[in-house]
């Protein structure tokens, strides 16, 4: 069935158990999805858009209200919304970083924090991980101390990824802001895979800015995100325009230079705002989530040869898995070959595992049923013993 | 079509086999009752 044109109906959510590691988060409550149909014009949020004549200054429908809330959701003073977490590094690297500058970041840091750094000319260096894939505030500060020593400067900012998106690790960001801020180094926590699913405060943690991603979990469409920052580093990142033109001499009131004035328009923000209030109720049950996890990790963990990569117990659902001794031999000998394995879950009502994958692969459980969850984990050791692999 | 939507939901919280407990049964079977209502007035305010 199509849409529209040639583009097709999406049903993969309603056809299937998505574990696709990166979409989990991001699924939309019913409330957006009806909130999506009520805005899907351009413009539909400024309808009521009067002097100031600022996104987040909007009442009807109470995008200043959503604002002050999702500051204090993050336990931050301030935030804006903004078209995904990479505006928000992006908006900060603009403001801390200049030509030349040293910038930290990790050795499981996402691919957008280097490139913020980048268009800024700054130089990424990267804090190295530990064997078991975290950052730890040792790594942080022997590398603060190498970059100080190497380059004569103290680096203005480093992102830290609060859980990464390799391994789905949760990374000490508490103890690793301490040590940057014994070096006056601001502190920008990526919470593109923790805000949204599970309790983030980042005055609790320490850091300087907290950004979210609302499409990868906050249950809001692409591209849309936070940022939010504590008041004393609110007024550099969220500083107004000074500018005057000099023919006309105009001036640009109180838009925000670094959000180049108002940042999401319809679909995206209200969106967000319709699935905030489940958001907000949804992260109190984290618990239940990694206990869904932990049912299908476990269920893995069965699987002679299988190993999960990721930290264990697990501390998030974005998990890393490795099959090459267990799954990959299968497909050595398969006639489908790496195909196998997905065509097998697909066969099942599982989607979201790379088509192909029988070695390295990540999942990601959240947001499913109790009931889903042991069936996902049913289907692995069905799989697996259908196939002639050990199941303990 | 916001109806339509809640009838979605239930899609999703049921894949893939869609096997519906008594309560989303009951759920459903408002959804679609109200969703009759809906179409027949439409069909009275569009078509009459």
């Amino acid at each position: 069935m199509k849409c529209a044109g040639d583009i097709d109906v999406r049903d993969v959510e309603e056809a299937y158990i998505n574990i696709d590691p990166i979409q989990a988060g991001g699924r939309l409550t019913p409330g957006a999805m009806k909130a999506l149909i009520a805005y899907c014009d351009g413009y539909s949020v400024c309808d009521n858009c009067r002097k100031p004549n600022r996104l987040d200054y909007i009442q009807k429908p109470p995008i200043d209200r959503f604002h002050r809330e999702l500051a204090e959701f993050v336990g931050m003073d301030a935030a804006r919304v903004v078209p995904g977490a990479r505006r928000g590094f992006q908006a900060v690297a603009d403001t801390y970083v200049e030509k030349g500058d040293p910038v930290l970041i990790t050795a499981l840091s996402h691919y957008t924090e280097v490139l913020a750094i980048e268009a800024r000319g700054g130089v990424p260096r990267e804090i190295p991980r530990s064997p078991g894939n975290i950052i730890t505030p040792d790594a942080a500060a022997d590398k603060i101390e190498a970059v100080v020593r190497e380059t004569g400067k103290t680096p203005p900012l480093l992102f830290l990824d609060h859980v990464d998106y390799s391994y789905g690790n949760l990374h000490p960001a508490r103890e690793i802001a301490r040590v940057a801020h014994q070096y006056d180094i601001p502190v920008l926590l990526n919470g593109a895979y923790t805000v949204g699913v599970m309790p983030v405060d980042g005055k609790d943690l320490g850091v300087d800015f907290v950004v979210g991603s609302g499409h990868k979990s906050m249950a809001a469409p692409a591209p849309s995100g936070v940022l939010a920052a504590r008041s004393e580093r609110a007024s550099e990142v969220f500083r107004t325009t000074t500018t005057r033109t000099d023919v006309t001499s105009r001036t640009f009131g109180i838009k925000e230079v670094e959000m180049m004035g108002c940042t999401l328009m319809g679909v995206t923000l209200v969106a967000m705002m319709a699935s905030f209030p489940a958001v907000k109720e949804r992260v109190g049950t984290w618990d239940a989530e990694l206990g869904n996890t932990g049912l299908v990790v476990d269920a893995l963990r069965r699987i002679s040869g299988t190993v999960i990569v990721s930290q264990y117990p697990r501390q998030h659902t974005l998990t890393r898995v490795d099959t090459t001794q267990s799954f990959d031999r299968v497909a050595a000998a398969h006639r489908k070959k790496g195909f196998f394995f997905t065509s097998a879950l697909k066969s099942r009502g599982i989607a979201g595992i790379i088509p192909g994958a029988t070695r390295v692969w990540k999942f990601n459980c959240y947001g499913i049923t109790r009931a889903q969850a042991e069936y996902v984990a049913e289907s692995f050791l069905a799989i697996a013993r259908e196939n002639g692999i050990p199941v303990s | 079509m916001f109806l339509l939507t809640d009838i979605r939901a239930i899609l999703r919280k049921t894949a893939p086999h869609h096997r519906l407990g008594p309560g989303e049964r009951k759920e459903v079977e408002i959804l679609l009752s109200n969703l009759e209502k809906q179409v027949d007035l439409l069909k009275r305010e569009l078509l009459a």
